[in-house]
C-alpha cells in the first residue's frame, strides 16, 4: 500500500512539473488534448461505464457546453468563459429530455436515441444563424483582457484543465462509495434485480446523466475556450461522442482511472496516426478506432483496467 | 393482515398462468406455497412484489393498495424477495450486492456498510464478502439474495425455491437461517418442492394448481387431501420430470 | 396532383426502407442484438454495385444477387467471428462491436475511396415513365417494386416455410428450440446473413438513384431505427408500414419544409415515438 502512495506522489509530480522542463509546443498542445479528452470520457463514464447505459450521443453535451462559450461571445460579446454555465444549462435540459423517455426502456434504446437527438441537434444547428449556422462559431481573435482567458501557449489552458480534470475525479471517487455509485452499479448489473431492492431507476440513472452531462458541456467549454473556434462537426459530430465511448471503454467502463488510462493511449495514438497517415482527412485514425472498439469488445469488455486485474491476480497466484 | 391479495389474474397473451388466485396473511407467519410445476407460484409472486402488473385483483399490503405498484415501492413498503433463478449482481463484491439492499434504510454508505455487514454475517457469507458475485455457484447466490433482501429490512419476504437443489446436511443450515429470519420478526411465504422443508418450516400451507387456490390449511392435512394428490399425481402422469 | 407525385416517391422510397429495415428487425428479434452497422451494410453494398458496374460492366439483374450475396456472407462471419461472442456479454460489450464495426468498414471505404461522393452512371436504368402527369424515374420504380416484393417475399419466408418457423423457434426460446432439435447458432447465423443481404440488395437498389459515399450510411440507420421503433421490433409487417409511412413523410416534408429539414422530421419523430410509444406504433404493448 505504501508503494502505491510513493507512486502516486511520483506521478502527480511529473503530471505537474514536466512543462516546466520539456517546451515543445507540440507536446504541450496533446497534453492539453490529453487531459481534455480525459475529462470528456471521464464525464461520459459516470453515466455509460458506472450505470452501464451506453451513450453515443454525448457530443451533445460536448457540443452545448462549446456552443455556450463561444455564442455568448459572439452574440453578446461576453467573454467565452461567462457563456460556459449557459452551456451547461443547455446540456442538462438536454439530458433531462433525452434521458427521462429512453431510460424507462432497455440499455439499447437509450443508446438509440442519443445517436437521433445528437443527429438532430446537429442539423438545427447547421439551420440556426446565431448560432453560426454550418459555418461555426469564432472565439475573440485577440484577448480583449485576461477574462477572455486567451492564451497563446497551450500551457495554462494544460493546467486549467488538469484542475476540472481533478475536480471531476473527486466528484467520480465520491460517487463510487456512495449511495449512487453502488445503485448505478446494481443497474448495470440487472434492472429488475435492483427494482426489488428500492432502486429507483429511472431517477438514479437521470441523476447520473445529469452530472455526465454537466462536466461534458463543461469539457466542451473548455475545448471552445482553447481551440476559439466550432462548427456543427467538431461540436455535435459522431466522431466526438464516439472517442468518448472509446476512450472510457479502452482504459476500462466503470471504473474511476480507466478513462485517464485510456486518454494517455489513444490521444497519443490519434496524434501519430495523423502524423503518420498524413492527417485526420484520411480516415485511418478511425479505422483504428474501430478496429480497438472491435476488438475490445470481442476478447476484453472490462479495458485494460480487467486486464491488469487478470494478471495482477496470476501474479498473486504465483506468488502463493 | 399482513398482507391480502384477491382474485389476481396474470395472462400471458391468452394464457392464464394466474388465475384468480386469494392469499391472505397474519404478521409473524411462515406461509408454504406448494403445487407442481407451472402452478404459477412464480408469477405469483411477481404479482405480488410488483415485478408484473395483475391484469385483475387487489393487493394490500401493511394497508396500502399496492396492486399496480412499483417494485422499489414494494421494496420502500417492506416486501422484499428472492427469485427463482437468482439474480444477483455479478460484477459486484458480496458485500456490495448487499449493501445496494441496505442502502434502502441507511442512506449513509457507512451504515450502509455496517448493516450489510451483519446481515453478511447472520446468513454466513461473511468468508466471501469481498469475492465477486459472479464467483458464487448456485446456493451461494441464493444464500446471497437472502442477504440482500433482508438487507432492505422487510416485513415480508418471499422465496422462491431458496432451498432447492441442497442436500440433506445443507437444507437443514437453511431450515435453521429461514427460522432465524422468521425469529427476527419477519413474515414468509416460501415456495418449495420438498415437502419436508414444508411441513417442518410452515405453519400453514397453500396448494396452488393451474393459477389458484385449490386447497390450504395445516400442512400435515393439506399433503393429504384428495384434489392435492391428485393435482400432483396427474401432473406427474401427463408430464413426466425430464 | 404534386401531393400524389410526392407520396408515389415517398413509397418507392420507402419501400426500399421497409426493407433495409427488415433486416435490421429480423437480427433484433432474433437474438435482441441491435445492428449499429446496418447503414454501413448497406454503403458497403453500394461500393460493392459501383464496383461490379465499373469493372465488370454488368446491370441490376446481376449486381443486385451480387451485393445481396456478398453482404449474406459479411453477415455470416460477422456472427460468427464476433457477435456470437458478444451477445450474451455486457451492454456496453454489444453496443461497441457493431458500433466499431461500423466505424471500420466506414473509414476503410473512406480510406480507398475518399469522401468524394460517386454514383452509378445514370443511363443504368435511366427513363422516366409518365402516367397521367405522374413522372417516376424507372430506376426509382424498379428499386421500390423489388424491395416491396423481396419484403413481402421475407415475410412469407418467415410466416410460411419450414425454415421460417425454425428461425422464429430460436427467436421465441432459444433453449425450448435446442430441446426440439434445432442448433440455434446455425439459425442465428441465418438470420444475421438474411438481416444483412437484405441491406445488401437495398444498397444496391439505392444506388441506382442516390449517391455513394462512406458516410451515407449513417442516415440510413437511423432511418432503420426509426423504422423499426415505429412498426415494432422484430415484425416484418411493421418495417414494411413504418417505412412506407418514413418514406412519405420524408417526401412531404422535403416539399413542405424544405430538403434541409427532412432528417430533423424523421428523426424527431423518432424520438416522440420513445417518448409516448416505446413498444412500436405497431408493436404490441
Ligand atoms: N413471461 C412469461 N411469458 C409466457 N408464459 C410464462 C411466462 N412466465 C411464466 N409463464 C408460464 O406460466 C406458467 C406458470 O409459470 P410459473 O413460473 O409461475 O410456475 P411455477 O408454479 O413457478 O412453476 P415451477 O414450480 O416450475 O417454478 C407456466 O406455464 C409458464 O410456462
Ligand atoms: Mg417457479
Amino acid at each position: 500500500m505504501k508503494k502505491r502512495h510513493l507512486l502516486f506522489v511520483v506521478l502527480g509530480i511529473l503530471v505537474l512539473a514536466w512543462p516546466l522542463v520539456l517546451h515543445g509546443v507540440f507536446i504541450q498542445h496533446v497534453a492539453a488534448l490529453l487531459v481534455l479528452a480525459a475529462i470528456s470520457a471521464s464525464a461520459w463514464n459516470i453515466v455509460g461505464g458506472y450505470g452501464g447505459q451506453v451513450s453515443i450521443g454525448h457530443a451533445m453535451f460536448f457540443g452545448a457546453g462549446a456552443y455556450g462559450a463561444l455564442a455568448a461571445y459572439t452574440d453578446f460579446g461576453w467573454p467565452p468563459v461567462a457563456g460556459v454555465p449557459l452551456g451547461i444549462i443547455a446540456a442538462l435540459l438536454i439530458a433531462v429530455l433525452v434521458g427521462l423517455p429512453t431510460f424507462r426502456l432497455q440499455g439499447h434504446y437509450f443508446s438509440m436515441a442519443t445517436i437521433a437527438a445528437v443527429e438532430l441537434l446537429r442539423i438545427l444547428l447547421s439551420n440556426v444563424s446565431v448560432l453560426g449556422a454550418s459555418v461555426g462559431l469564432m472565439g475573440p481573435a485577440r484577448p480583449r483582457g485576461l477574462a477572455d482567458l486567451s492564451f497563446r501557449s497551450p500551457v495554462p489552458y494544460y493546467y486549467l484543465f488538469l484542475a476540472v480534470l481533478a475536480l471531476l475525479l473527486v466528484v467520480t471517487a465520491w460517487m463510487e462509495r456512495s449511495r449512487l455509485g453502488f445503485y448505478l452499479r446494481a443497474i448495470r448489473g440487472g434492472e429488475r434485480g435492483a427494482r426489488s431492492l428500492g432502486v429507483p431507476v429511472v431517477r438514479t440513472k437521470l441523476i447520473a446523466l445529469m452530472i455526465s452531462a454537466g462536466f461534458t458541456a463543461l469539457a466542451g467549454g473548455l475545448y471552445a475556450l482553447m481551440v476559439g473556434f466550432i462548427d456543427p462537426e467538431s461540436g455535435f459530430g459522431l466522431l466526438i461522442s464516439v472517442k468518448m465511448v472509446i476512450i472510457a471503454a479502452l482504459g476500462g467502463a466503470g471504473t474511476l482511472w480507466g478513462p485517464l488510462v485510456g486518454a494517455a493511449i489513444l490521444i497519443p495514438l490519434e496524434e501519430s496516426t495523423n502524423a503518420l497517415f498524413g492527417g485526420s482527412g484520411t480516415g485511418a485514425t478511425y479505422v483504428v478506432y474501430g478496429a480497438i472498439i472491435v476488438l475490445i469488445s470481442r476478447f476484453l469488455p472490462g479495458g485494460i483496467a480487467e486486464l491488469v486485474q487478470l494478471l495482477s491476480v496470476k501474479a498473486r497466484r504465483r506468488a502463493a | 393482515m399482513l398482507l391480502e391479495a384477491q382474485g389476481i389474474v396474470k395472462l400471458f397473451g391468452g394464457f392464464r398462468a394466474v388465475d384468480g388466485a386469494d392469499l391472505s396473511l397474519n404478521r409473524g407467519e411462515i406461509v408454504g406455497l406448494i403445487g407442481p410445476n407451472g402452478a404459477g407460484k412464480s408469477t405469483f409472486f411477481n404479482c405480488l412484489a410488483g415485478d408484473l402488473r395483475p391484469n385483475a385483483g387487489r393487493i394490500v399490503f401493511d394497508g396500502h393498495d399496492l396492486t399496480l405498484a412499483t417494485p422499489e415501492a414494494h421494496a420502500r413498503r417492506g416486501l422484499a424477495r428472492t427469485w427463482q433463478v437468482p439474480v444477483v449482481f455479478a460484477e459486484m463484491a458480496v458485500r456490495d450486492n448487499v449493501m445496494v439492499g441496505a442502502f434502502l434504510r441507511h442512506p449513509q454508505a457507512r451504515a450502509a456498510r455496517r448493516k450489510a455487514d451483519e446481515v453478511l454475517e447472520f446468513t454466513g457469507l461473511a468468508a466471501q464478502a469481498d469475492a465477486p458475485a459472479g464467483s458464487l455457484g448456485t446456493l451461494g447466490r441464493k444464500r446471497l439474495e437472502i442477504a440482500r433482501a433482508l438487507a432492505t429490512e422487510p416485513s415480508l419476504l418471499l422465496l422462491d425455491e431458496a432451498l432447492a437443489g441442497l442436500n440433506a446436511t445443507e437444507t437443514q443450515v437453511a431450515i435453521d437461517l429461514v427460522r432465524g429470519i422468521h425469529a427476527r420478526g419477519v413474515t414468509l411465504i416460501i415456495v418449495e418442492h420438498v415437502m419436508s422443508v414444508i411441513l417442518s418450516l410452515a405453519q400453514r400451507a397453500v396448494v396452488f394448481n393451474q393459477g389458484h387456490v385449490i386447497a390450504a390449511g395445516a400442512p400435515q392435512a393439506v399433503i393429504e387431501d384428495e384434489a392435492v394428490i391428485e393435482a400432483y399425481l396427474g401432473k406427474r402422469f401427463r408430464r413426466p420430470v425430464p | 396532383m404534386i401531393l400524389v407525385q410526392l407520396v408515389t416517391d415517398g413509397l418507392l422510397v420507402g419501400a426500399v426502407y421497409a426493407l433495409l429495415s427488415s433486416g435490421l428487425t429480423l437480427i433484433w428479434g432474433m437474438m435482441n442484438v441491435v445492428n449499429f452497422a446496418h447503414g454501413d451494410f448497406v454503403m458497403l453494398a453500394m461500393y460493392v454495385a459501383f464496383i461490379a458496374v465499373t469493372t465488370l460492366a454488368i446491370g441490376p439483374a446481376l449486381f443486385v444477387p451480387l451485393a445481396a450475396l456478398v453482404l449474406f456472407g459479411v453477415g455470416v462471419v460477422v456472427y460468427y467471428a464476433l457477435i456470437r461472442n458478444v451477445m450474451r456479454g455486457p451492454m456496453l460489450a454489444q453496443i461497441l462491436s457493431t458500433f466499431g464495426l461500423g466505424l471500420v468498414l466506414r473509414y476503410a471505404m473512406f480510406w480507398v475511396f475518399s469522401a468524394n461522393f460517386v454514383s452509378l452512371p445514370d443511363t443504368l436504368v435511366g427513363g422516366v415513365l409518365s402516367v397521367d402527369g405522374l413522372r417516376l424515374q424507372y430506376s426509382r420504380l424498379l428499386a421500390g417494386v423489388v424491395a416491396l416484393l423481396l419484403t413481402a417475399a421475407l415475410h412469407l419466408m418467415l410466416t410460411r416455410t419450414a425454415l421460417g418457423s425454425r428461425l422464429l423457434a430460436v427467436a421465441e426460446d432459444r433453449t425450448a428450440a435446442m430441446l426440439v432439435g434445432i442448433r440455434p447458432d446455425p439459425m442465428q447465423a441465418l438470420a444475421w446473413g438474411i438481416g444483412a443481404a437484405c441491406a445488401g440488395v437495398a444498397g444496391a437498389l439505392i444506388a441506382l438513384f442516390f449517391y455513394i459515399s462512406p458516410l451515407v450510411g449513417d442516415s440510413l440507420v437511423l432511418i432503420a431505427f426509426v423504422t423499426v421503433c415505429l412498426g415494432g421490433f422484430g415484425s416484418v409487417p411493421g418495417a414494411l408500414f413504418a417505412g412506407l409511412a418514413i418514406g412519405v413523410i420524408e417526401s412531404l416534408s422535403s416539399w413542405f419544409i424544405g430538403a434541409a429539414w427532412k432528417d430533423v422530421v424523421v428523426y424527431g419523430l423518432f424520438l416522440l415515438a420513445l417518448w409516448v410509444r416505446p413498444q412500436g406504433l405497431l408493436g404490441k404493448s
